[in-house]
């Protein structure tokens, strides 16, 4: 295990050598939130409500906050599986003794992680700004800290099955596409699932998305004990079934033709 | 006789897609048709054929990359892609159209990663990276992060990674594609260094007619997925060298030369190639020959180069694969 650790680590140093480019995204972060925060405002007032969804205001922009820092920090998972597979550079993480989607976890995970704390990091200070610091609990520190991991390992694991699709088809980034869209609207990173109409909450509640931003968010804010219970069963649940089937769809792939050079 | 890697009736075969109109049609191509070959410990070996012969595909198999259609193979006892990573600890591979350097990071950090991966010794790890520091020259540029390096220091640097966990055997799939005569000539030195102080068997695949001369012992020639030419490279070399090359040129035209063994190659205005087999027809009487029909200016007599002697082999039709006319070239140079 160590070594993948070792790779999660170099991945960060490697990472850290362009930290401008991975800072410079930062902006965007920044124009997100303002929006957002003007249109909460406004949804607020005019509804003259103090409490949506069961968040304040001020809960509501630390929510964002994380969500967004969430799918901002999300590496190239499936367009490196893609790129390596299509070029033959696979070939190159074959000849190791290493198991290539764990090396590939561990990479992204590094890069992740740092990314990951950049944005939170910025995020935080826009919103301490705006609406200043929220009433965190130790036990939703707890919580989002258990989450978190589980939600960027269960990500992987459906991004790395797209890039594995490669194998298949000659252009997987349609998938990448539609799956990162569907994470963002369906996974609740921009509104929170108590405020989509009631029959889909259910839905929503179940699919994967929310297990990989929803939860950690919400947890994070409320540090609602229920919920986090029900979002590590869902992502423990999730992440095994998608192991389950990189495992079957790796080793069929393995079998097929990488001839690029050869 | 203990062998690094013996291989009987290898084969590969693809599935080519094919659209014909809106239907999918679907053709096997045989890229590796059935090779079989031993390599002992400690020989180096050059693995050649023209483009899409299978040899890469060849190298995949035998490092566990591929899995083959047919036939059996091993690698230091492991069979390469059952025994994947097991083996991988034990052989090691450089593509020189691919990089195993951290493109950001100096080569130092790479060879930190690669000792984690291969679970290497600290003290060994350490005393083994050095050395190759000291042979490849790697200190000056160890600490300048690979995307500022020149493609030889890159090189030398894959290289060198590939040998960090001491492998018994070494695949290299085109090392010195893209260098510089220079840098070239510093690499094929490294190898056969490697090859005759350790010990390492010397697996490589180049499209450098030097890299083989340099490097190898042995040359295994495939083209159309078969074994076309198994031998000696010294061997090679002297049995085609019962041919010359004689470049001559005349003062005006000469009449037409017509003796057995000799070819015409060239011919541009005064000047003409002329290839003689010097077993058909000996070089003094083809010198005469020259004399008598114009008045020579110059005259050089070469062997043909090694590289001439590979496109030879290599232009053999596919039918000639395994078949007559493959024994018929042994029989050339035999003769």
């Amino acid at each position: 295990m160590g070594k993948y650790f070792y790779i999660a680590l170099t991945s960060i140093r490697s990472r850290l050598a362009y930290l401008a480019e991975v800072g410079s995204k930062t902006i965007f972060l920044f124009v997100v939130l303002y929006i957002f925060l003007c249109l909460w405002k406004v949804t607020y007032a005019e509804t003259n409500q103090t409490s949506l969804g069961g968040l304040t205001l001020k809960q509501m922009l630390w929510y964002l906050v994380v969500t967004e820092s969430i799918i901002m920090s999300l590496p190239t998972i499936a367009t490196l599986v893609d790129q390596d597979v299509r070029t033959g550079a696979l070939a190159m993480q074959l000849v190791r003794p290493m198991s290539y989607p764990l090396n590939m976890l561990a990479q992204t995970s590094g890069e992740r992680v740092l990314s990951f704390a950049l944005n939170f990091f910025v995020g935080s200070i826009i919103a301490l700004i705006f609406v200043g610091p929220l009433d965190l609990t130790w036990s939703a520190v707890a919580m989002f800290l258990m989450l978190l991991p589980l939600s960027f390992a269960l990500d992987f694991t459906i991004y790395f099955l797209i890039g594995l699709a490669a194998f298949w088809l000659e252009d997987t980034t349609g998938l990448t596409l539609i799956y990162s869209r569907m994470t963002m609207i369906l996974g609740g990173m921009l509104i929170p699932l108590e405020l989509f109409p009631e029959g889909w909450q259910q839905l929503l509640r179940v699919l994967p998305f929310s297990a990989i931003v929803y939860g950690p968010a919400r947890a994070f804010v409320t540090g609602d004990w229920h919920l986090f219970l029900s979002v590590f069963l869902q992502q423990v649940v999730a992440i095994i079934v998608f192991t389950i089937t990189i495992r079957i769809v790796y080793n069929l792939a393995l079998r097929r033709v990488f001839s690029h050079g050869g | 006789m203990d062998n690094a890697v013996s291989v009987t009736q290898l084969a590969k075969n693809f599935v080519l897609k094919k659209r014909d109109g809106i239907r999918w049609t679907q053709t096997q191509v045989k890229a590796v048709d059935g090779i079989s070959l031993s390599i002992e410990k400690g020989q180096s070996v050059a693995f050649i054929g023209p483009n899409g012969a299978g040899k890469s595909t060849t190298i995949k198999m035998l490092t566990g990359i591929l899995h083959p259609t047919s036939g059996e193979a091993t690698v230091l006892g492991c069979i390469p892609w059952k025994e994947r990573t097991k083996l991988a600890r034990r052989i090691g591979v450089v593509f020189g159209q691919r990089s195993q350097l951290w493109y950001h990071l100096p080569p130092a950090d790479t060879f930190e990663l690669l000792s984690k991966i291969y679970e290497i010794k600290k003290d060994v790890f350490e005393s083994r990276r050095d050395m190759l520091i000291e042979r490849f020259q790697l200190s000056e540029f160890l600490d300048t992060p690979v995307r500022k390096l020149s493609l030889g220091q890159r090189m030398r640097a894959e290289v060198a990674c590939s040998l960090l966990h001491g492998p018994e055997v070494i695949f290299l799939d085109e090392p010195t594609i893209g260098l510089d005569v220079i840098a070239r000539q510093e690499l094929r030195e490294l190898i056969r260094e490697w090859n005759r102080e350790k010990g390492v068997t010397v697996f490589l695949t180049s499209h450098d007619a030097g890299d083989i001369q340099h490097v190898a012992k042995r040359v295994i020639v495939i083209n159309h997925g078969r074994v076309v030419l198994d031998d000696r490279v010294s061997r090679v070399r002297r049995q085609y060298l019962s041919r010359k090359v004689l470049s001559v040129k005349y003062a005006d035209t000469p009449e037409s030369i017509s003796l057995d063994g000799v070819k015409t190659l060239k011919e541009s205005g005064h000047a003409f190639r002329f290839e003689v087999d010097t077993l058909a027809v000996s070089i003094e009487k083809v010198m005469s020959e020259i004399m008598r029909i114009g008045s020579v200016v110059d005259i050089t007599i070469e062997d043909p180069p090694l590289e001439e002697v590979i496109a030879h082999i290599y232009s053999a039709p596919p039918a000639a694969a395994a078949g007559d006319e493959a024994e018929e070239e042994d029989d050339d140079g035999e003769a």
